[in-house]
């Protein structure tokens, strides 16, 4: 097309009045369209969402989603905190003088993503409370229900009120949304009505993952295939009997028992990096008050790009997450001697870097897999959007797509698969950014994501 | 034959480190939690009513409620938590001996089928204060 000739037209009013008019009557048309009746879960998960990203519950400015944004899959590291303007409600402790004690610790916070709980109470509020990284919340759906009842939070004990899920919210405005450490509600804050309690619960439940895979998978790359090899043997990698099919239940032969807490000898790691700045870090004893020391099993699949790992952050990348389990840390705790107990040498768990390398590769292709599942219905959906709502799905796949290549490249991974993720995103940018051309980009981006899948594991 | 016997041991073990006491409820934070406001408890587990009588030796207080009667033990493990949102104040520990008849009072029982059962060793003990001057301790009638 010759644009010069574009750029030379003269335009007449009536010709403005046409064009005007012709997308007066497709917006009419459009709108007056058949509409189906509303979806209620839909709605309640809608709600949940307005109120998890926008409701401060006239607290300190927080909201659920100051710790869990949508944009680092739920969660903080340091990285995404670097990004923060210094006035946003996450830094609360650094500009609001009420809670510039024993409220957070910002040096914790900026250098670790460690968050201030309180957890065995509130009565010495200078020397009780524990550092813990920020769990994400998805596939909550498979990793919350345990025999012993629901597990929320690093561990499992979360939760006021009845421990559940959809009682989380409670603890958390109590915790962290509070304009002062007088914590009284109607004052400091005000809690969530049962109404916003069964939203958010509703909009939880449909982040990521609605069900477990089931390995193993069928896939191509050779190091990724060992290493899920080695994760499935129970007498070599063991990683299966905690993590089932990678997520965030246990069997021990017996049938799948839930998810269930663990003391896997965390707490005693050497060299914590909080703990080497000299800041205050008490010792975490995990579920109870008094604690157990035990921790809540996380799942596994979205592990790769929502490190740093375990309750106290203390391990940045996943393949120090899986060495974790080789060290006496591990191998000295409950759980590592009662995995050696069962072993017919011995032993916990030992694997050489190599075993080590290829089982955190297996975890960065399932990642990357159900990033590129999320992508798709991301991309999916928004086909059926229009303005805004279809913009910040195509955001939120881009988003997704950027996690999978810096999975994929972060463990040397199939290069060619990454090279399609690129494309997928360029496309994706693109379809964002066009008007006319947004389905056809965005179901060439579909393509390209699918591409990208075929490369990392076989396609029925 | 040999993987099982391994599998069982390991089941064995790890199941006696694995958490097993019920992950119900962080209790941290149900301090702050006005009577009637805990989310999933609130006269579904627990039960809200008046205290009628307190027996001091035998550490049990009888509530009457809307729907009915209860008693509740006080134990050791007991939480004695002193409600004064209504006084706008921050919430407090108390102790049995806060504890008057005619308190407003929500407790929950250790048991999950305390309130069906109407009786038994109460795992926490909300009371309301609407007095400005009460602390713990003080409380008056």
């Amino acid at each position: 097309m010759d644009y010069r000739n574009l750029m030379s037209w003269t335009v007449r009013p009536q010709v403005v009045r046409s064009v005007v008019s012709a997308f007066s009557v497709i917006i009419t048309v459009t709108s007056c369209a058949p509409v189906s009746p509303p979806d209620p879960q839909a709605t309640l998960i809608a709600k949940g969402k307005e109120i998890f990203f926008n409701e401060r519950f006239n607290g300190n400015g927080r909201t659920c989603g100051t710790c869990h944004p949508l944009q680092n899959n739920f969660t903080l590291d340091p990285a995404f905190i670097a990004t923060l303007p210094a006035t946003d409600a996450l830094f609360v402790a650094e500009f609001n003088p009420d809670l510039k004690k024993s409220f957070e610790n910002p040096t914790l916070m900026r250098q670790f993503g460690l968050i201030l709980e309180n957890l065995d109470g509130f009565d010495d509020l200078e020397n009780k409370f524990v550092m813990r990284g920020i769990p994400h919340v998805l596939a909550l759906r498979t990793s919350v229900n345990s025999p012993q009842g629901p597990r929320t939070g690093w561990s499992g004990d979360g939760a006021p009120g009845d421990g559940s899920l959809r009682s989380f919210a409670t603890g958390a405005v109590i915790q962290h949304f509070t304009k002062t450490l007088n914590r009284i509600p109607g004052v400091d804050f005000r809690l969530p009505t049962d109404e916003e309690l069964n939203a958010l619960e509703a909009f939880q439940l449909s982040l990521g993952r609605q069900q477990d895979l089931t390995l193993p998978l069928a896939l191509k790359g050779t190091v990724p295939k060992r290493g899920q090899a080695i994760f499935l043997d129970n007498g070599l990698g063991k990683c299966n009997l905690c993590h089932v099919n990678a997520g965030a239940t246990a069997n021990f032969g017996g049938g799948n028992i839930g998810n269930a807490n663990f003391n896997t000898g965390v707490e005693n790691l050497p060299d914590q990096p909080a703990r080497l700045t000299g800041e205050k870090v008490p010792p975490d004893d995990g579920l109870g008050t008094p604690g157990d020391g035990t921790f809540n099993t996380p799942p596994l699949v979205e592990a790769a790009d929502s490190g740093p790992f375990f309750h106290n952050n203390a391990i940045e990348t996943i393949e120090g997450a899986v060495a974790f389990y080789n060290g006496q840390a591990f191998n000295n705790s409950p759980s590592g001697r009662a995995l050696a107990a069962g072993d017919p040498n011995g032993i916990g768990i030992r694997l050489d870097a190599t075993q080590v390398v290829a089982v955190a590769a297996f975890l960065r292709v399932v990642n990357t897999l159900e990033n590129i599942r999320e992508s798709i219905a991301l991309l999916e959906s928004s086909l059926d959007k229009h303005g805004m709502e279809a913009k910040e799905l195509l955001d939120r796949a881009v988003s997704e797509t950027g996690d999978s290549i810096r999975v994929l490249e972060g463990g040397g991974l199939h290069p060619e698969a990454v090279a399609r993720l690129q494309e997928a995103k360029r496309l994706t940018r693109k379809a964002n950014r066009s008007i006319f051309l947004r389905r056809k980009l965005t179901r060439e981006a579909i393509e390209e994501q699918q591409r990208a899948r075929a490369f990392l594991v076989e396609t029925a | 034959m040999k993987l099982k016997r391994v599998m069982g041991v390991v089941a064995t073990g790890i199941w006696l480190w694995s958490g097993m006491p019920s992950a119900h409820g962080q209790k941290a934070t149900e301090i702050f939690i006005p009577i009637g406001q805990s989310p999933g408890l609130s006269n579904t587990i627990s039960v809200i009513g008046t205290i009628e009588t307190l027996d001091p030796r035998g550490h049990t207080i009888a509530i009457a409620g809307a729907s009915g009667g209860w008693s509740a033990t006080i134990t050791g493990r007991t939480k004695i938590w002193l409600d004064k949102s209504k006084l706008r104040l921050t919430n407090e520990k108390g102790t049995f001996a806060d504890l008057r008849r005619g308190q407003l009072v929500e407790v929950k029982y250790e048991d999950p089928e305390g309130r069906s059962k109407a009786k038994g060793p109460a795992d926490w003990i909300k009371v309301q204060i609407t007095e400005p001057s009460a602390k713990a301790g003080e409380t008056r009638q």
